[in-house]
């Protein structure tokens, strides 16, 4: 891998460079006293980190319908995120035009629901941290690329604990031309490799009846899934959920009914809805109130269909959504 | 779900209006007999169907659901019923991880073939129906 090594403050220098056009917007991570979090740096960067080892939400929320022109946007944010912002693109979404995507190593990351008072930025010590809490979230324990490989540029961390800046789309040079140095042949091992995939996803109805039995219906996992990106949701009219006067007439026609209802029909179809764009990233179930085990079931699901389409959600601009495309030969068996 | 007290499956079947839908209106004029639990609903495409259809018509209650539409080469929009085998082929997969996958069928069903369309739905209500009873019994 041919990447530019960044020393110490490089990184900082050149956004700051860049920053110094009015135009010209960073979306990182900020570290203050309070913990680590997304921040938009105008003008300069304050207070910048790398690394985000506390997990509120998916950044590339933040992105949706982004249509803005005429200025200039980095991204330096976690592979789950750069990802969602891929499929995003896809999706018409956000207009990748002014966007430099960059996506840094990532070693993992607790809940900011945890209650920890101090946790390092520092790659070394956070790698060491890691290794050594039970606190990493399920998500990151089985992560599928937490590697800093996708996007128009990637930041990596060799094992002594030095970051690198390579680039995989025209853009991502642009990135790396404003960083000083030649580039040079990077350590083929770095801190973090590849994972492992998950054994394929299997379930059953009363395990997932039980599962989401404590649901209240609050839809905050779809609020803040990056992907479910539908303005006009299904579920806010009374097709799919029936609410009021809509709801009472349901029940004269078909009969009592648990409540709140319509919990397996929400999950399932917004599982499916996700299907080949989820990324795993478990910003679903951060945003639950209930505790219920969302990312094992969408992430679970998600990479078993992708599977089917050797898909994987974010690896690259220019693999088509599988269901927004097809081949004539293929399938031949799904017909009974 | 709610508890279903008669044994007889209900199964909802989405038919494309150029090709299944015919069948089955000509499996009618031709006076063949399809069970009365299958019932259909005509889409315009099979591709018109959201999988969100085929959820909802199961977590309402039909103990199966299908998909039908012309042979694959031969959709009237030209290529639709490629999407359908696509997103299909996927839930099938997602019914498969949640230990349902025999409630979900794909068939192709062109307008001319009356036979194949009594065949194809007798067949999957049958399927149900032996193991709902069988069900029903342990
Ligand atoms: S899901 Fe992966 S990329 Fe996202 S925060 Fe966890 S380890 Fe990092
Ligand atoms: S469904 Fe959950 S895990 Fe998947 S992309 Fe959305 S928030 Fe992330
Ligand atoms: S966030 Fe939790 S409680 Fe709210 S709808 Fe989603 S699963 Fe249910």
């Amino acid at each position: 891998m041919q990447a530019k090594k960044l020393n110490n403050g490089a990184i900082e220098g050149v956004l700051n460079e860049f920053l110094k056009d009015e135009q010209h917007l960073v979306l990182g991570f900020e570290k203050d006293k309070n913990g680590v979090s997304h921040r938009i740096f105008k003008k300069s960067l304050d207070q910048y980190s790398f690394l985000n080892p506390l997990f509120s939400t998916n950044g590339a929320l933040f992105l949706r319908r982004l249509f803005a022109k005429g200025m200039q946007i980095v991204l330096l944010l976690r592979p789950c995120e750069i990802r969602a912002y891929v499929e995003l693109v896809k999706l018409t979404q956000i207009e990748r035009e002014d966007i430099i995507a960059v996506s840094v190593d990532c070693l993992g990351t607790v809940s900011t629901k945890e209650k920890i008072d101090e946790i390092p930025t520092e790659a070394g010590q956070l790698d060491a941290y890691m290794k050594e809490t039970d606190k990493m979230r399920w998500a990151c324990k089985v992560c599928r690329e937490p590697r800093g490989v996708v996007g128009d540029a990637g930041i990596r961390i060799d094992k002594n604990g030095a970051f690198w800046a390579t680039s995989y789309t025209e853009k991502g040079e642009g990135f790396l031309s404003m960083i000083e140095g030649n580039l040079e042949e990077a350590p083929k091992e770095m801190l973090i490799s590849e994972k492992e995939k998950l054994p394929k996803f299997q379930t059953n109805m009363d395990d997932f009846e039980k599962d989401f039995s404590k649901c209240i219906m609050c839809m905050n996992c779809r609020d803040m899934c990056p992907v479910c990106y539908c303005i006009d949701c299904v579920f806010n009219g009374d097709e799919y959920l029936p609410k009021g006067d809509a709801l009472l007439n349901k029940v004269f026609r078909t009969g009592s009914t648990n409540m709140p209802q319509g919990k397996e029909l929400f999950h399932l179809i917004r599982m499916y809805h996700v299907s080949q764009t989820c990324v795993g990233c478990g910003a679903c179930e951060e945003a639950c109130p209930q505790g219920i085990p969302l990312t094992k079931y969408f992430k679970g699901t998600s990479e078993r269909l992708q599977g089917m389409f050797a898909y994987m959600s974010g690896r690259n601009f220019d693999e088509a959504i599988p269901y927004l495309t097809f081949l004539e030969d293929e399938l031949k068996d799904v017909e009974d | 779900m709610e508890e279903k007290t008669n044994k007889n499956p209900e199964i909802i079947g989405f038919a494309c209006s150029f090709c299944t839908f015919k069948a089955s209106e000509m499996a009618g004029s031709l006076r063949m007999k399809y069970p009365d639990g299958v019932k259909l609903v005509q889409v315009p495409c099979s591709s018109r169907v959201d999988p969100a259809f085929v959820i909802k018509a199961i977590l309402e209650g039909a103990d199966g659901a299908f998909v039908a539409g012309c042979h694959p080469g031969d959709c009237h929009f030209i290529k639709g019923n490629y999407y359908t085998r696509r997103k299909i082929a996927a839930l099938k997969e997602m019914f498969d991880a949640f230990s349902m996958k025999d409630k979900l069928k794909l068939f192709w069903v062109s307008a001319a073939e009356a036979r194949r369309f009594v065949e194809k739905v007798t067949g999957m209500y049958d399927e149900i129906k032996e193991k709902k009873n069988a069900g029903k019994k342990a």
